[in-house]
């Protein structure tokens, strides 16, 4: 084993030149772009954090406009039975208050017509009578003056009583 | 034993082989890197960048084990460079070895190769061209000296106070401990490294003596040396961030 002081020398020598040719030509560069890389998958990396918090903030988003379209879905549908039921109910009522009217105001009709038949059958009835009655009294009064005297009493004091 | 290729310029001793294949992990290294980043793309990043990601990841952890990822960021590419290079060092002996024998004195580029100076008849000198940088002393004591200097100027620099205590705690008397401890770490830093490689290449070319027997063994070693080329780098790297940290940051719930 010889140490040769020159060979410590120029290997002290050709590190430095190695080391000072590998940091200008070599390293520098090299350093530069994996900085860069690193920069870009920390980008990357956020950029794909980011994007999946923005997805999970829009399904919620989503989630609750789909249960508020069923909500008012459902609230629409419940709101259009009631109405339907409600004037279905109306119309029954307003129809059985016409047909009550109509039987009413038939029964009413018909009551008067009643009456009026009623009053006319009576009124001929009464002519009738009077007829036959005065033919017979013309008879009877022609034949007895007296009684002819009392019957015109017997009227005189009815009519009397009446008025 | 093998020899090393030294020649003598100009008052120096150069050691070839330690040259060259500095110069060869450098240039595996420096292409592999920039090849990683030929391309690189924020969005589609290919199959280089993502391994050369990896590798990043892995040291930033190493730092990130010692100290504060914030503090531990310039030391970054220090470790990504430590380690990347201590690791092809240490897997460019595996392979192949490339041994000159010489039975006279030989030169290279005009200069005579010093094991061979003197070489008569008979005599030979066996001649390492190519190795594992990190299997020889010289290398890893560099390096170690590196990190070294490094420490010690940091916690110097950037933690004087507590750098300075640091060397009479507990008690003045152990200042010479302290010393003596803050000396011992590059030093087993680079025994660590040259040791576990230089034992893998020799161990390497006594399997070599085997023959076709010593196919399996090979295989076997060679695998085993990979593992423990890519621990030691790990190991070197991660000690000297541990180091750094020690010296030169000073972590508030530490004291």
């Amino acid at each position: 084993m010889k140490i040769l002081w020159e060979n410590i020398l120029i290997t002290m020598i050709a590190f430095v030149i190695l080391y000072w040719l590998l940091n200008k030509f070599a390293f520098s560069k090299l350093f530069a772009v994996m900085e860069q890389r690193r920069e870009l998958v920390l980008g990357q990396l956020n950029e794909a954090k980011q994007t999946r918090e923005q997805a999970t903030v829009y399904v919620e988003e989503q989630k609750d406009a789909l249960k508020q379209a069923r909500q008012d879905a459902f609230e629409i549908i419940e709101q259009s039975k009631q109405s339907s039921s409600k004037q279905a109910h109306d119309l029954l009522e307003q129809a059985k208050l016409d047909a009550l009217r109509m039987k009413n105001e038939a029964v009413r009709d018909i009551e008067s017509e009643r009456n009026k038949a009623v009053e006319a059958l009576r009124t001929e009835i009464g002519t009738f009578s009077v007829n036959i009655a005065s033919k017979l009294i013309e008879r009877e009064v022609e034949n007895n003056p007296a009684e002819q005297e009392k019957l015109v009493n017997q009227y005189l004091d009815e009519v009397g009583k009446k008025s | 034993m093998h020899e090393s290729p030294v020649i003598i310029l100009g008052g120096f001793h150069l050691d070839l082989s330690a040259i060259l294949m500095l110069l060869v992990s450098m240039l595996i290294v420096f292409v592999v890197c920039r090849l990683a980043v030929a391309n690189l793309s924020v969005e589609n990043p290919s199959k280089m960048q993502n391994f050369m990601e990896w590798v990043v990841e892995f040291v930033q952890g190493i730092v990130g084990s010692s100290m504060s990822s914030k503090k531990g960021k310039p030391f970054i590419s220090l470790g990504l460079t430590l380690i990347l290079f201590i690791f092809v060092s240490n897997l460019l002996g595996l392979p192949l070895g490339v041994i000159t024998e010489a039975h006279q004195q030989e030169t290279i580029f005009g200069q005579v190769i010093e094991a061979t100076r003197g070489l008569a008849g008979g005599e030979h000198a066996e001649i390492l061209w190519w190795k594992s940088p990190t299997a020889d002393v010289s290398v890893t004591a560099g390096l170690a000296l590196v990190v070294f200097v490094l420490m010690n100027y940091l916690g110097l620099k950037n933690n004087r106070k507590h750098y300075l205590k640091h060397f009479v705690e507990p008690f003045a008397v152990f200042l010479p401990l302290n010393i003596i401890e803050n000396l011992s770490k590059p030093i087993a830093l680079a025994l660590r490294l040259y040791a576990n490689i230089f034992a893998g290449e020799v161990l390497i070319s006594v399997i070599l003596k085997l023959g076709f027997i010593g196919i399996p063994f090979m295989g076997i070693w060679q695998a085993f040396s990979i593992f423990v080329g890519g621990l030691q780098a790990y190991i070197f790297t991660i000690l000297t961030m541990v180091y750094i940290s020690q010296y030169a940051i000073h972590e508030e719930e530490a004291h």
